[in-house]
């Protein structure tokens, strides 16, 4: 296909992708609404947050896009970057259609990794339930709109009725100065009684370059499924990176989202865990650590619809230099919503004097027989435990190595999926030490550390923890 | 091979609290410095150790005739000194057996390779066999939780560990109940070897039914005021600290000084 001349994101642009991509009418139709949303909204809704708008713009004008896509060879792209010994993996190189590697065993099984498109070709009415349903809604944020009308790119992950994965699904998605953004559409649905576990990776290789990445990512827990979805973030300090997440966990349900966050210049985030089915559960775990002049926005929302809901959400970061940090997160519980639990904590520790963060936790309570309690905290280096550290001989470097990357810990350390949180903590390391590493299988991780320190396993249950200090 | 403190004065926030403190421990002997809240005696610990907080403003501290004094912590280990905290920080996120590893690759002699993992295990398992603690010490946040008990037994821990030439123990008694008591000061005892010079900071005569000191200094307004032997800390407890400047309790309170720390 040749390739168009990039135009500024207006409808003509959203008429061309979805011609580009050979979408149905419905699709395309679905994406122009949104795009008057797109119009129509401010770039923050809630007037709690507007003074901070600002300070996090994305600026979206800067960026151009064209449809139509570059060819790019998969083997050589991501060269580096595989073992050669993955399998049920997607692979996504800038904006070209994803490559998808799925095992016969899988497949067999009737799990599907693929990239929307080839989705829509295969299951049109699923993936037309999927877009109908959406739990990112245009209609709530404008960055929403904007992928939900600009998306060129996209995944679908579904794992049939009853069927568990002992191993993870990745994804990757590797940049490499790409001419257009990366505007993804993902869509991962474990069907009931199914299991499944998602990593998903960006990076970006070659010289840094002004970039765009924005996806919305929707998590589908239908009854008594159970996802554990991680998603790694260590795009270019080029990069401007957006996602939008919204879980949907049904009865007897478990998702987990598991964020790690250390690329990009500007990133917003916004997740929202929807418990919509009786005694489903939902943990979130955002983890961050910035430098340099790096902006990150983060919203996390817990909205208990049903009765005996339980969710929990926690980030934890670290800022250097000049970077600065916004982390916002409401628990809302519906009136119906009675036992629910609910725990929403966000706790920063600021390096220098010239990064800068806020933690702006809300409640929104209808119903008096539920739990929830929210924190947050802003915090320095503590002199007395670097003192303390000095007297038993550590240099003072490592010993603020040691209080510091062990702040991630209380979190880190609650993270599902042990090659997420394995690998975070090297990747953390790596930033501090200031070198970028990457999600590693455990052979190279013992190859590359020479051993594992024993992890500690805080037994309590958060709520207990918390209650008991009320 | 001597810890020497020689006139030294230390100020915290610019008030004078340590006011000419002369003091010798040799490598071998066990010293009490007792003395009432506020006399200066966390103080001179954490000078000893090189607390930032804490100037010296003049005198001396020396280890086998080179002076520590300006030197950060870290460098004041690799010379040979420990101090036991009053009141251990706790650090969540850092695991005990990290930051005991830590402690241990960095007080040993320079050039000595470090022990492996496994090696490492190896050493603490026997240490905590010593002090009768058990191996989830391991596997919990550095002192994150801990009971007084636990906290005063994991800092007699890292003293095995890291097997200093001169230790200053700061109120390893408080906080204690009598058991606990008991098995901290054998603990002391135990790893305490001919090599180790102590300075055993306390307030109370109790537990040096365990830890017999040879020397022992009362501690008053920033100076020591009176040396003797171990029948000095049994004067002390029976008469009191107002006797020793020769105030008698019913006529007259002791005076204010200082701050506690």
């Amino acid at each position: 296909m040749p390739q168009a001349s990039l135009t500024s994101f207006d409808e003509g642009l959203v008429g061309s992708i979805s011609a580009s991509l050979g979408e149905p009418s419905w699709l395309t139709d679905a994406r122009l609404e949104a795009f008057g949303q797109f119009v129509a909204l401010p770039p923050e809704k809630n007037p709690l947050y507007t003074k901070y708008a600002k300070t996090f713009d994305i600026a979206l004008d800067r960026f151009k896009a064209a449809a139509g896509r570059s060819e790019i060879d998969f083997r050589s792209f991501f060269t580096g970057y595989l073992t050669g010994n993955e399998s049920d993996i997607l692979l996504q190189g800038n904006e070209t259609q994803v490559h998808a590697e799925l095992s016969r065993d899988l497949s067999s099984k009737g799990v599907e990794l693929t990239s929307l498109h080839d989705a829509l070709g295969q299951d049109e009415e699923a993936v037309r339930e999927l877009v109908r349903g959406r739990l990112v809604k245009s209609e709530t944020d404008k960055y929403a709109a904007f992928v939900n009308a600009f998306f060129n790119c996209g995944t679908f992950v579904r794992v049939p009725r009853g069927v568990v994965l002992d191993k993870p699904l990745r994804k990757m998605l590797l940049l490499d100065s790409p001419r257009t953004p990366v505007i993804e559409q993902n869509f991962i649905v474990a069907e009931e009684e199914a299991r499944l576990v998602y990593l998903e990776e960006q990076y970006s290789k070659g010289v840094p370059s002004p970039a765009l990445v924005a996806s919305t990512t929707e998590i589908l827990a239908r009854p008594n499924s159970h996802i554990d979805f991680s998603s790694i973030q260590l795009l270019d300090d080029q990069t401007t990176h957006l996602s939008n997440r919204g879980l949907g966990v049904s009865n007897d349900a478990r998702a987990t989202m598991s964020s790690l966050s250390l690329g990009a210049s500007v990133s917003r985030s916004r997740t929202n865990f929807y418990l919509n089915g009786r005694g489903s559960f939902a943990e979130g775990f955002e983890i961050f650590f910035t430098d340099g002049e790096q902006r990150y926005d983060y919203e996390t929302n817990l909205v208990h619809n049903s009765p005996d809901s339980t969710g929990s959400t926690q980030a934890r970061g670290v800022l250097k230099g000049k970077s600065q940090s916004i982390f916002k997160g409401m628990i809302k519980i519906v009136k119906e919503a009675k036992n629910s639990r609910s725990y929403l904590a966000d706790h920063v520790m600021i390096l220098e004097r010239t990064a800068k963060s806020d933690g702006i936790p809300s409640l929104e309570i209808d119903n008096n027989e539920v739990k929830a309690t929210h924190s947050a905290s802003v915090v320095q280096v503590d002199e007395e435990q670097l003192f303390y550290l000095t007297a038993r001989g550590l240099p003072p470097d490592e010993a603020k190595r040691m209080v510091v990357l062990g702040f991630f810990e209380p979190v880190l350390s609650r993270v599902p999926i042990e090659q997420t949180r394995e690998g975070a903590r090297f990747m953390i390391e790596g930033k501090w030490e200031g070198e970028k590493r990457r999600l590693v299988d455990r052979e190279t991780l013992l190859a590359a550390t020479g051993e594992l320190t024993p992890e500690v396993k805080e037994s309590e249950d958060i709520f207990e923890r918390h209650y008991k200090y009320r | 091979m001597k810890l020497e403190i020689k006139e030294l004065h230390a100020s915290v926030e610019g008030k004078e609290i340590l006011k000419g403190v002369n003091l010798s421990v040799s490598q071998g002997e066990t010293h009490a410095l007792m003395g009432p809240n506020g006399s200066g005696k966390s103080t001179l610990a954490y000078t000893v150790m090189g607390h930032p907080k804490y100037q010296v403003t003049s005198g001396e501290i020396l280890i086998d005739g080179e002076s520590v004094v300006g030197l950060p912590p870290d460098k004041r280990v690799k010379k040979g000194l420990f101090l036991a905290f009053q009141y251990p920080v706790s650090v969540q996120g850092v695991s005990m057996f990290s930051f005991l590893r830590a402690a241990y690759n960095n007080s040993r002699p320079a050039g000595s390779e470090p022990p492996t993992i496994f090696e490492f295990k190896e050493v603490v398992a026997e240490k905590l066999k010593l002090l009768n603690m058990d191996e989830s010490f391991l596997n919990r946040y550095l002192n994150e939780g801990f009971s007084g008990g636990e906290k005063k037994k994991a800092e007699i821990l890292q003293m095995a560990l890291m097997q200093p030439k001169f230790a200053v123990l700061d109120e390893t008694d408080s906080g204690l109940d009598i058991d606990a008591l008991r098995v901290v000061a054998e603990g002391i005892n135990k790893v305490s070897g001919p090599q180790t010079g102590s300075l055993l900071i306390t307030h109370y005569q109790r537990i040096l039914k365990y830890v017999k000191p040879q020397f022992v200094h009362v501690m008053f307004e920033g100076r020591i005021i009176e040396s003797g032997g171990e029948e000095l800390s049994r004067l002390l407890e029976e008469k009191g600290y107002t006797w020793i400047r020769g105030y008698r309790e019913e006529e007259q309170a002791p005076p204010q000084v200082g701050q506690t720390l």
